[in-house]
């Protein structure tokens, strides 16, 4: 027996050696591939009673439940409660892409303060969660439109990853089902300065709906034919109004187009901390018609993967309900109208927010006009080519786009108005500011005339007089 | 072999007459039937949600009859003394204990065909019998539950040598659940730059080490279809040679310990 | 004659959960004959259950030696030979008879319906052959675990207390059973605590207690030294009283004329017998009474340890009340 006992052990090694092997070598890998639930986070954010919950099967179903809880949040407003089961659901159950597309959209859009929905980190992971959608339903269109629709309409900036997103969804069959958002690529590609792709995809597009309408000649197919064609009819007219016919044939200065000459915007600014954390922000932007709107970022100065304008949102793949809490990040538009912009961003109410523990800050102010509705862009080009400033035009820090761009400095004392600045206002404002002379009685009425027909004007020029409304 | 046939025969006879293995068969089987009533959760996911629920019953009853069918299968056998009809005939300890395993194995197997019968049975009610292909594909999860049940079984076979059976059981459940998600635990500390080695050799180790269940836990991509798997067949494949070496090394350290053991 | 059972030092030793040794079976050794009836007889508890196992290779040896039919102890072959019927043994209770003795010929290789039918007919079973076991009273079950150890003819039958829990009926039964295997040359080694079954037809006895070896030889031998009792009326007082003198091993009560008398049986009555005729008394009974296999076990076990032997004998008592 004794020997035996020697031969079994021996045969238990082999046998052990053997699964170990097998199990390293073959099966974890696989395992990892095609089976592993997706754990982005896993370890900071399920607790081990719910990963055993998890994995002793019934994932879907207790997914099915939290999701339906979670609505009931949705209705109060509780979006701190909504945000935990947002992660749990979707780790439970990864195809659930409704979960997904509600929750970025949810941690992009709402997860901020109530009032000015000015702060942005957390834009970044919704962006994280989007990513993780689309790479767990990669046989879906759905998650990777979603994202894209975040890059183009949230973050509305670097369009190529806009484009990218919207290119990977219309690789997916299932988008035919809804034709109409496919035309988003074209829309993506305009803000991306590639106006010949936008086109072309258009008519590309027209070709497919007319084979579609061909086979099907059904209301709803028709009527996407016809809506492609008047799409390809409004681009053709912008496209040749903006000059870009004339530019790509090389006779532009042989004619007058919209764009021309070059509109200075005349932007000033100044920032007034009015109280601690509360900032008044005014300024001046030349532009009569109603539709402008300049983004305002405060931030810290050393805030990690900032650029000029914004900051570069995909840089994590956490899907982080907690953001960094001594980072501060505010972003907001400021809405141009009667060529000025007046705004109070209060952070004061919410400290969780806007934490504002370091010593430096910096603003920007930034435009671009790719981002510009169609009426603003048919003065300024997709590019910025018709509109410039005397001051603050940048050509550099967006490549192939006039862009807007100037900076001011704030320290955290004049921000939370310690030390001297208890007593004392702090304003900071560009050179060239001169305080709007007339904000009394300025006309409610939102007039729009023609950006074409004026001449460049001076930043200080007063709005002019209004009829009021009757 | 005679002699295991006959013992593993004997031992399906008697598994499937235990009361307590046929109240919880009930209960699952149960489940399984009203299953579809209990998803009224969210319009788009209902299938999914009755696949993965539905699933979730077979392998959690599985789970549970497995541990219970054989912790108490050696020792019940010394209380009655029946093992000494049968030790003092001219067979073999190891033979005793392997054709007790092959018999709970079978016993498990003709349960869990019967629970993925009525699985079938409530999705051909529920959506018609015309997509008899997808209720084909719904099948596979419970075969890889059953090389997984039949590991488990292993686990708590060997471990039914030298230990009471109620620490069997939870010491079988505890492995059960440890190698259901350590494949998951694994892949965070190895995919996590922070991890100190330490805690990388050691799981790498223990990955290596356990008998992993998660290998088999195989229904996410059934429940959600569309999802590609690369070499599928070979995957399972693998896994049930995984899963036969694994029963093969409890087996024989079972016999080793069960050889000397005094009953 | 070959032994079919030979032990040499033979002992077992259990640690105690406080690390104590407890020596179960001690130094045993054992000599059975082939063909004989042999009881292995002690109180529960004496180690009669553990020397079996230890004989049948489910359990080990601390130390010593163990032969059975000439080889040792735990060797596969002699399984071929040898049956075990386990004190109150479980069948599987879902198996009927006839599907309990296939399944154990099967452990044997063998398959043969008609021997199990024979087997069943031998232990009176043939008309419950197709009941389950959950159906069977006690006294069937341990007939279907008769007919079981049966099915390889054995050479060498072990049997755990075979009469253990049952009613008086089925005790003659199962004694008439293991009466007729002698008739076919087996070997029994009984194990019991039940004399009285036992005492009338084992061959030679081997008494245990505490592990240890008390008695150990023919039943003849172990219960020399029987009496008789005779009874006779109508006698004088004076007459009686001179059995004293001349019967000194006598035990000699009077009472109104009637004379009992107690002698050992190895002294000739009739000289007794006439004498009474002579003094015109009748002998209304002469009784002779054999030593009890009981007494013997009382005795043995009193050597060891009187209380334990007065409580069991004050038990016995009690029972056959």
């Amino acid at each position: 027996m004794k020997g035996n006992k020697a031969k079994l052990f021996g045969v238990m090694a082999v046998l052990l050696v053997g699964a170990g092997l097998l199990q390293r070598t073959a099966i974890y890998p696989s395992w990892k591939k095609n089976f592993a639930p997706r754990q982005q986070g896993l370890s900071s954010d399920l607790s081990p009673d719910q990963l055993l919950v998890a994995m002793a099967g019934f994932r879907e179903l207790i997914a099915g439940i939290l999701w339906v809880r979670a609505d009931s949040f949705f209705d109060t407003g509780n979006y701190d409660a909504i945000l935990p089961i947002i992660r749990l659901v979707t780790w439970l159950d990864p195809k659930q892409i409704d979960v997904y597309s509600t929750g970025m959209w949810h941690i992009a859009y709402n997860f901020t303060d109530e009032e000015q929905r000015s702060d942005r980190r957390y834009v970044p992971p919704a962006l994280a969660l989007g990513k993780e959608g689309a790479e767990n339903n990669p046989h879906t269109y759905e998650m990777f439109f979603e994202t894209g629709w975040l890059w183009y309409h949230k973050i509305d900036d670097d369009h190529q990853k806009a484009v990218n997103w919207f290119q990977q969804a219309l690789e997916r069959k299932d988008i035919d089902f809804i034709a109409a958002r496919k035309n988003l690529l074209s829309n993506a590609l305009q803000r991306n300065g590639q106006v010949r792709e936008a086109l072309d995809f258009y008519l590309k597009l027209l070709a497919d709906a007319e084979k579609v309408y061909e086979k099907d000649p059904s209301f709803g197919n028709q009527q996407n034919r016809d809506t492609i064609e008047n799409n390809i009819d409004t681009m053709l007219v912008r496209m040749s109004q903006r000059g870009w016919f004339a530019t790509q044939l090389g006779y532009r200065d042989q004619g007058e187009y919209d764009i021309d000459p070059p509109f200075d915007v005349g932007f000033s600014a100044q920032v007034t901390v009015e109280d601690p954390m509360v900032l008044r922000i005014r300024g001046s932007w030349n532009v009569q018609p109603v539709g402008s709107r300049i983004r305002f970022i405060l931030r810290d100065s050393d805030f990690p993967n900032a650029v000029p304008g914004g900051m570069e949102w995909d840089k994590t793949d956490s899907v982080s309900l907690d953001p960094p809490k001594n980072i501060t990040y505010v972003q907001d538009g400021l809405f141009v109208r009667n060529r000025r912009f007046d705004r109070k961003i209060d952070m004061s109410r919410d400290k969780t927010m806007y934490p504002c523990t370091k010593p430096d800050y910096v603003i920007e102010f930034f435009y671009n006009p790719r981002s510009a509705p169609p009426h603003i862009q048919d003065k300024f080009g997709w590019n910025g080519e018709g509109m410039t400033d005397k001051n603050f035009l940048n050509t550099e820090i967006r490549p192939g786009s006039r862009v807007i761009f100037a900076t001011l400095k704030l320290t955290r004392d004049q921000l939370l108005r310690r030390g001297e600045w208890i007593d004392r206002v702090p304003v900071v404002q560009t050179p060239n500011y001169v305080p709007p002379k007339r904000l009394k009685d300025e006309p409610r009425m939102i007039a729009v005339p023609s950006t074409r027909a004026e001449t460049a004007g001076g930043p200080n020029e007063p709005a002019p007089e209004l009829a009021p409304s009757k | 072999m005679r002699v295991i046939l006959s013992i593993a025969s004997t031992t399906v006879g008697e598994a499937i007459r235990r009361r307590v293995l046929l109240i919880i068969l009930l209960i699952g089987v149960l489940f399984l039937a009203v299953a579809p009533g209990l998803t009224v959760l969210s319009a788009r996911q209902e299938r999914t949600v009755l696949i993965g629920m539905t699933l979730g019953i077979i392998q959690l009853t599985s789970a549970v009859i497995a541990i219970v069918l054989t912790v108490y299968m050696i020792p019940n056998e010394i209380e009655r003394r029946t093992i000494y009809t049968i030790l003092c005939k001219p067979v073999q300890r190891w033979q005793f204990l392997v054709g007790k395993y092959l018999g709970a194995v079978a016993a498990l197997g003709l349960m869990m065909a019967l629970m993925t019968i009525v699985l079938v049975l409530v999705f051909a009610l529920q959506q018609g019998v015309q997509q008899m292909d997808q209720l084909v594909l719904l099948a596979k999860a419970p075969a890889m539950f059953f090389v997984q049940m039949s590991l488990l079984a292993a686990v708590a076979i060997f471990f039914s040598t030298f230990v009471s059976p109620l620490v069997n059981f939870f010491l079988s459940g505890g492995l059960y659940l440890v190698g259901s998600l350590f494949n998951s635990f694994f892949e965070v500390i190895s995919s996590n730059p922070n991890s100190p080695a330490l805690a990388k050799g050691f799981a790498t180790f223990a990955n290596t080490i356990l008998p992993n269940f998660a290998n088999y836990n195989v229904q996410n991509p059934i429940i959600n279809p569309g999802q590609i798997i690369e070499n599928e067949s070979i995957y399972y494949v693998r896994v049930t040679i995984y899963g036969l070496l694994y029963i093969g090394i409890l087996l024989v350290g079972g016999i080793v310990i069960f050889d000397r053991r005094e009953v | 004659m070959a032994a079919a059972i030979e032990t040499i030092n033979l002992t077992k030793t259990y640690k105690t959960r406080g690390g104590a040794r407890v020596d179960v079976v001690d130094n045993l050794d054992l000599h059975v004959e082939e063909g004989e009836i042999f009881g292995f007889l002690g109180p529960n508890g004496a180690g009669k259950t553990t020397t079996i196992k230890m004989l049948l290779g489910i359990i080990y040896p601390t130390s010593g030696e163990g032969f059975v039919l000439g080889k040792e102890i735990g060797d596969m072959d002699v399984h071929r030979l040898i049956s075990y019927l386990p004190e109150k043994p479980y069948y599987y209770e879902h198996m009927t008879g006839m599907e309990i003795l296939r399944f154990y010929a099967s452990l044997f290789g063998i398959k043969d319906d008609e021997k199990c039918q024979r087997l069943l007919e031998k232990v009176n079973l043939a008309s419950d052959a197709t009941k389950t076991i959950s159906q069977y009273s006690k006294g069937m079950q341990q007939r279907i675990g008769l007919a079981q150890s049966l099915l390889n003819d054995p050479k060498l039958l072990f049997l755990d207390e075979p009469t253990g829990g049952l009613d008086p009926i089925a005790h003659i039964e199962i004694r008439d059973l293991i009466l007729q295997f002698r008739e076919e040359g087996k070997t029994c080694f009984i194990s019991s605590h039940e004399l009285s079954d036992v005492e009338r037809i084992c061959d030679r006895v081997a008494i245990i207690n505490k592990g240890r070896i008390a008695a150990q030889g023919p039943l003849d031998e172990l219960l020399k030294g029987g009496r008789i009792e005779i009874t006779a009326n109508g006698l004088e007082e004076p007459f009686a009283h001179s059995f004293r003198d001349t019967l000194p091993s006598a035990i000699v009560s009077f009472s109104h004329g009637r004379l009992i008398l107690d002698v050992p049986d190895e002294i000739d009555i009739n000289p007794i017998l006439d004498a009474i005729r002579d003094k015109n008394g009748q002998v209304a009974s002469v009784i002779p009474r054999r030593k009890r296999l009981e007494d013997l076990f009382v005795e043995t076990i009193s050597e060891d340890d009187p209380k334990r032997a007065r409580e069991d004998a004050a038990r016995k008592k009690e029972e056959s009340k």
